[in-house]
């Protein structure tokens, strides 16, 4: 099953054809006025189901998983230590990350089986950096990081995800550990960088040179994600002139706005409407014409982004 | 000093218990609402309502809600500042400041309007400048110094009457942001947390942090942030070296974060115990964690005084 599932998105890659990949998953939790606490699995699963299902009434190819940063340490980390964790914490809060993560590719099957419809749609396990996305300080070494993503990665791989999509990675030193942690799965691995302006990752090293450290590792595709349009723009030029596998992007849009208690990534993105369905897919079409194949959404864009999007990059190629 | 403060330090000085309020974080979300923005302008009227109800249950002192609300707290979410100019929600900069003086203003608000002319004194929260039960990601003393001022500076012109650093979990942090207690010149409470030892999680001792505090002579010492126990243990230490005023405040319920597990095993009455067992130590200030109620309070009130 999983296999045949990617095996119709991989032939369209490989004939160049656009694959669509879905949008903001938290941020559309939110913005349908969820609070956020567990990514909304525990509390909201309808809410989180009918995103993925919106995702696929809008013509997304490949939907992910309400997995974001979605580990024992995302809890671990607001404690002194595990024993404290135990001491003070919620029963069986050490297993809480894993169960959630279970519970979020059941939904995301629960959505595909609701809404796909006979059409081939991919769910991609989303693993993100252990510590904030948005941190390349914080992030732990090479071992330490390999570690822990592939105990995710096995955990998604085990839930039954077609796809193992590793994104919003800030660093190479990370981006490389968690590649390989998801390539021993067997899954296809697509792997995504958050690049800063001008044509570099957010840690500041040059994209053209991770590019270059990480396709001998593999992967199935290389992205870029989580940034503004321009700057992912920027990137998509860079990925165009290093990349021999397959390559994409997604941006977010509108501002990042945390709230003010120090709870790591809250997915809240405000001013948003600057850019409509209509303009992100004009600027999404500047990446296709670059060679850009995988093309979605990130933070801050909705399932009218995904359907202007499809409509607009498969009329292009039915022309 | 404000007036508002003198009658508290009388009450202490005459060794006669000062009531502290309870939770004001969970007790938001007790009343269903989130606290991802501390709710100070998106939902003002819900703290103000929850100040009330401290200060109608009898609280002789009651906290802002401004615990973790600095300007280091947003920050932490980019890169670093051109990060968060890049692609940060606009004002995020000097959104901080502008949330702690407004939870200033929500507490005098709330005091005007259930005071009663009874002294009540409004505590400005401060926290542990990263992360409350982390001492290891704690910044360099000069870079706390320079925020911890930053913050009782604002308190200050907003019109706190003290600060209560509260939940702080190692001695260099509790120490440099007393001196800038007194160097903005407003009267100071320092709370630990502690572990079911009575020890900090720094893994140094209260012994240690008292007299590490006392030349600088904090208005009072508490202990915080942990099941009654162990508040029970941080206070056996705090009422055998202290020779300042002491207190505590245990939370009740379990983490879960990013929120709270209220559970029934503290009614009030079952709180109150432990605060007596407090009491009969020594501790003179005593007041409710995360988990706590108004319905804590107010049989404190009613029974310690």
């Amino acid at each position: 099953m999983a296999d045949r599932s990617y095996a119709a998105i991989k032939e369209r890659l490989e004939q160049r054809y656009s694959v669509i990949l879905d949008g903001g998953i938290g941020t559309e939790i939110v913005r349908r006025g969820v609070r956020w606490r567990q990514l909304g699995l525990r509390t909201d699963s309808d809410t989180v189901q009918k995103v993925h299902e919106d995702y696929i009434a809008a013509g997304a190819d490949v939907i992910t998983t309400d997995t974001f940063q979605l580990t024992q340490r995302l809890f671990l980390n607001l404690f002194h230590n595990l024993e404290h964790m135990r001491h003070i914490g919620r029963e069986r809060l050490e297993h809480q990350a894993e169960e959630l993560a279970i519970k979020a590719v059941d939904i995301a099957k629960r959505a595909r089986g609701n809404q796909a419809k006979g059409r081939a749609v991919v769910i991609a396990g989303s693993i993100a950096p252990i510590q904030h996305c948005y941190r390349p300080d914080l992030s732990p070494p090479y071992a330490e990081a390999q570690r822990e993503h592939a105990e995710t990665a096995a955990l998604l791989a085990q839930s039954g995800v077609d796809l193992l999509l590793v994104e919003t990675m800030n660093n190479s030193t990370e981006a490389k550990a968690a590649l390989q942690a998801a390539k021993r799965t067997g899954l296809p691995v697509w792997l995504s960088l958050i690049p800063g302006p001008g044509g570099s990752v957010l840690s500041g090293e040059s994209l053209a040179d991770v590019v270059n450290a990480l396709e001998p590792l593999g992967p199935d595709a290389l992205l870029v994600n989580c940034a503004p349009p321009e700057d992912i723009t920027a990137a998509v030029q860079v990925l165009a002139r290093h990349c021999k596998v397959p390559f994409g992007a997604y941006a977010h849009v509108g501002r990042y706005d945390p709230p003010s208690w120090k709870f790591e990534f809250h997915p809240q993105f405000v001013d948003t409407e600057g850019w409509s369905p209509d303009r992100y897919a004009e600027v999404a079409d500047t990446w296709r014409e670059e060679g850009a194949t995988i093309i979605g959404g990130c933070c801050g864009t909705t399932p009218d982004h995904t359907r202007v999007l499809r409509q607009k990059l498969v009329a292009v190629e039915q022309s | 000093m404000t007036p508002n403060y003198e009658p508290i330090r009388e009450k202490l000085a005459k060794n006669e218990v000062v009531v502290l309020d309870g939770a004001i974080g969970t007790e938001i979300l007790r009343r269903n609402v989130s606290w991802a923005d501390h709710q100070l302008t998106n939902n003002p009227a819900v703290i103000r309502s929850i100040h009330e109800d401290y200060i109608t249950a009898g609280a002789d002192v009651f906290t802002t809600n401004s615990f973790q609300l600095a300007r280091r707290f947003l920050l932490n979410h980019f890169r670093d500042i051109d990060h968060m100019r890049r692609i940060g929600a606009r004002g995020l900069e000097v959104r901080a400041e502008g949330l702690l003086r407004a939870s200033v203003e929500l507490a005098k608000e709330a005091r005007a309007r259930a005071g009663k002319g009874r002294p009540v004194a409004i505590a400005g929260s401060i926290t542990t400048l990263e992360w409350c039960f982390r001492p290891d990601l704690s910044p360099s003393a000069d870079q706390a110094r320079i925020e911890y001022r930053e913050i009782a500076q604002v308190m200050k012109e907003a019109g706190a009457d003290l600060v209560l650093l509260e939940t702080v979990n190692n001695v260099m942090e509790a120490k440099v942001a007393m001196e800038s207690f007194r160097e903005v010149g407003i009267p100071a409470w320092i709370s630990f947390v502690c572990d079911s030892e009575g020890n900090l999680f720094s893994g140094e001792t209260l012994d240690l942090a008292i007299e590490s505090l006392a030349p600088l002579k904090p208005d009072a010492i508490l202990v915080n942030c942990a099941p009654p126990n162990d508040i029970t243990a941080g206070l056996r230490f705090l009422t055998s070296s202290a020779s300042l005023p002491t207190g505590g405040y245990a939370h009740i319920g379990r983490f879960d974060p990013p929120e709270w597990l209220f559970t029934d095993e503290f009614p009030p009455e079952e709180y109150l115990k432990a605060a007596r067992r407090w009491i009969d130590m020594g501790a003179r200030i005593i007041g409710g964690c995360c988990g706590t109620t108004p319905g804590h309070i107010a049989l404190l009130a009613k029974s310690l005084r």
